[in-house]
């Protein structure tokens, strides 16, 4: 090929394409211009046609020729056409991992509430065609939320953040056949409320050069200023020579494709092809062409000439594409809580079972999988048993498995104790907990002798995490914020006593009657009365309440002790004493927990 | 030996038939939920009927045969082939005043059966320190027993069998249950519904079992 000038039949593809916000393409589609450039500066071409001939399969294009018609030097004709196509050249892949901590099969999809969030960016574009594709540019714009932002060196093409505009710039990328280039980016997102967010646009655009998405296969004739012409030369007497000459009057190259000598008898009758050639000579400006034949005749011979050429072209193709994909949503994961007490408040010194309820909303924008609570619970408390623990789901008491961990492992009462409830794999089980549902756990516990001088704090720990688990969002109590309380109860118990002479000499009867008269159950209530020396017990009425005797230095104390009295019990005790001498009196002692 | 216990009337409507037949009825107070229709049904199987002094003249008012009562008094046992009755002198609120009155629990045995009725008590009394089979106990509160107090008399008591009565709504015997199954370790609750009946025996003589109709 020589420098100069040939017409351009020019092929350029504009594929556009979206893609929705998990990378799925959603519309693709290919507007295109088929161009002819007449790129001469002095001559105009005419009767152009492009001949498509079976490829405009795919296009809507439904002529197998186009006119195309005169053509002005410097000037082109245009025709606009679309073209089917499955999928682009290049594929755009955009993978937002909100905890890149975390290493998992998938991606996390969504911001933890209250959390400094690790995002990773990773943009990915692969070239699915046969050629390079080049001039990759790939602009992302960053959400608001992030901050922190670090572009990762790419091994093609430079990539750089521009905190004004909160966009990263992938450039000068080119990817050969089949390969694909990478883009990191890392940063922190902090989010304020739980509203749905957005992971940002992302924009590429990309040039193939020598490529096209249809099948055209375009070609042309055309005319252009060309000199043809027939001599005829006497070189011996009766002897002619006869030359056909062509000549390239333009400054386009031009394609000689065909060039016939007819000769018509003198005599008459029908012309004799002399000459029939298909030289596909290409012309240089100015260039001539000649072919000859020679024939013998007594008058110079009449011919004729046909000739075919056509200025020479080029086809130049390219696809330019740009994709656009819509921003992924980013949801927010978060939670309250409420914690209550059925009663909120107990008697001192008693036992009350206690109901809690925990309530735990979904308050965010994503679905939660996995729930873990640790429930605190002061001394003088019996926790739980995991069968008595019931949990609701989105209104439904919920029959899946969850576990629940102790510590320590027993209803000791005396001991505080941590209860963990998981209650995980939601997705699996009954689906995750959309936003504005709730999970109910409700469990009894026993108060167990609270006493009013103590508190009872029972701070509450609640972690919340999606699937596939990242970091997991949490709230926890504020310091005294649920506490058992305690209703002092006042304890009051009375102890009354009246010594009567019995029947016989020496014999004495001792009224005995304790009662509980203060508002709360009262427990190990132990009453001791003393026997002075020279006097023996002889019996109690009534006489299950055998009491337990010990000597003394000055007699026999007598005592009893009673597990538990209730507010309005009463304990009368009438005990027979003999002996001799002056019955002393002194007033019984009472002592209880 | 079949005892009936506070055939009460509730809400205007005797809980017990008039044709009901036994041989004893013991009404641990006089007031209405307790005696309810005590002498109809008394008069209907010639019963006795037992309880303390102002509930045998609340029965005498409403026309009860003077040979069939027999006043109890507290800690005082009674005692009839079959069945031994010990009274214990509670307290309850008087259902229309709110002021205290008595009310008696029983310490009942039946054959080698024990157990504890308290009646409409608001206080246990004694009977946290007894040891009994089966306590049979009120949770419905207002002037009576409520939950937490019926829990922890069993948990106190240990019987085998605790057994819920006068609830107001139908999740006090739900809660009354799960807390003893959670925290009155040895002891079952049994909550029974209208018509029910349970039938209790020690197998072997040191096996307690029980089967609910």
């Amino acid at each position: 090929m020589n420098n100069h000038k040939t017409i351009v039949i020019d092929l350029e593809e504009n594929e556009k394409c979206r893609t929705g916000q998990f990378n799925e393409l959603e519309k693709s589609e290919v507007s295109s211009v088929l161009s002819v450039k007449n790129v001469s500066e002095t001559n105009r071409i005419w009767n152009v046609r492009v001949l498509l001939a079976d490829s405009t399969g795919g296009t809507d294009i439904e002529e197998e020729e186009l006119i195309a018609g005169e053509i002005d030097a410097g000037s082109q004709w245009e025709h606009n056409y679309a073209v089917d196509i499955e999928a682009p050249l290049l594929v755009v892949r955009e993978v937002f991992d909100t905890c890149s901590e975390v290493d998992t099969e998938d991606p996390h999809w969504a911001y933890a509430f209250g959390r400094a969030n690790p995002v990773e960016i990773v943009l990915i574009v692969k070239n699915n065609s046969n050629g390079v594709i080049d001039n990759i540019i790939v602009n992302k714009t960053m959400p608001e939320e992030l901050s922190q932002v670090m572009v990762q060196v790419s091994e093609k093409g430079s990539a750089e953040y521009d905190e004004g505009t909160k966009q990263v710039f992938w450039k000068d990328v080119q990817v050969n056949p089949g390969e694909e280039a990478r883009l990191s980016i890392t940063a922190v997102g902090e989010v304020e409320d739980s509203e749905m967010k957005s992971a940002g646009e992302l924009v590429v655009s990309y040039r193939a050069e020598g490529q096209q998405r249809s099948s055209l296969d375009p070609d042309m004739t055309g005319l252009t200023e060309f000199l043809t012409g027939i001599e005829t030369a006497e070189t011996e007497p009766n002897c002619w020579e006869v030359t056909l000459e062509c000549s390239n009057e333009s400054d386009l190259m031009v394609r000689l494709d065909k060039a016939q000598i007819f000769l018509h008898p003198e005599e008459g009758g029908e012309k004799q092809l002399k000459v029939d050639e298909k030289p596909s000579f290409e012309m240089e400006p100015g260039q001539e062409w000649t072919t000859s034949f020679e024939v013998k005749s007594k008058s110079p011979p009449k011919c004729t000439q046909e000739v075919v050429y056509t200025p020479m072209r080029v086809i130049k193709k390219r696809v330019l594409g740009k994709i656009v994909k819509e921003p992924q949503p980013i949801p927010v994961y978060e939670i309250k809580y409420t914690k209550t007490f059925d009663p909120p408040e107990v008697s001192s010194f008693d036992k009350t079972p206690i109901e809690v309820n925990i309530d735990i909303e979904n308050v965010g924008s994503a679905s939660i999988n996995e729930i873990v609570v640790e429930d605190h619970l002061p001394e003088d408390v019996m926790p739980p048993k995991k069968e008595h623990v019931t949990i609701w789901i989105a209104g439904e008491e919920y029959n899946g498995p969850f576990d629940l961990q102790m510590e320590p492992d027993n209803q000791d009462p005396e001991t505080p104790h941590k209860l963990t409830f998981t209650i995980g794999g939601l997705k699996e089980i009954v689906g995750e907990l959309e936003p504005g549902k709730s999970v109910r756990i409700n469990y009894a516990v026993m108060a167990w002798k609270s006493r009013p001088e103590k508190e009872y704090p029972s701070p509450i720990h609640i972690t919340a995490n999606i699937v596939p688990p990242g970091h997991a969002t949490e709230i926890s109590s504020e310091e005294g914020k649920h506490e058992i309380g305690v209703v002092y109860k006042k304890r009051r118990i009375s102890a009354k006593k009246a010594i009567n002479k019995g029947a016989g000499a020496g014999e004495y009867s001792v009224l005995l009657v304790v009662e509980n008269r203060g508002e709360v159950t009262v427990e190990n209530v132990k009453v001791t009365d003393w026997i002075p020396s020279g006097f023996e017990f002889v019996s109690v009425e009534p006489p299950e309440e055998e009491p337990t005797l010990s000597q003394v230095e000055d007699g026999t104390n007598i005592s009893w002790l009673w597990t538990r009295m209730n507010p309005g019990d009463k304990k009368k005790l009438r005990v027979n004493v003999r002996g001799e001498g002056e019955y002393e009196r002194r007033e019984p002692k009472v002592v209880s927990d | 030996m079949s005892v009936l216990l506070n055939p009460g009337i509730w809400q205007e409507e005797a809980v017990t038939p008039p044709d009901t037949e036994t041989k004893v009825i013991i009404a641990t107070n006089e007031a209405t939920d307790a005696l309810g229709n005590a002498t109809e049904v008394a008069t209907h199987s010639k019963a006795w009927i037992l309880g303390n002094e102002a509930t045998i003249e609340r029965v005498k008012e409403q026309g009860g045969k003077p040979w069939l009562l027999h006043v109890l008094r507290s800690e005082e046992p009674y005692e009839i082939p079959g069945l031994r009755v010990i009274p214990y002198s509670l307290k309850r609120d008087d259902p229309e005043t709110g002021e205290p009155m008595e009310n008696l629990g029983l310490y009942l045995e039946l054959g080698k059966m024990r157990v504890a009725y308290l009646g409409d008590s608001k206080v246990r009394g004694p009977f946290g320190q007894f040891e009994v089979d089966i306590v049979i106990v009120p949770i419905g509160g207002d002037g009576v027993f409520p939950i937490k107090d019926a829990v922890g008399l069993c948990i106190d008591a240990k019987p085998k069998l605790g057994i819920p009565m006068r609830w107001v709504s139908n999740d006090q015997p739900k809660k009354f249950a799960k807390y003893l199954d959670q925290f009155a370790q040895g002891v079952s609750p049994l909550v029974m519904e209208e018509d029910q009946t349970v039938e209790t025996h020690w197998a072997a003589g040191n096996e307690f079992r029980y089967e609910l109709s």
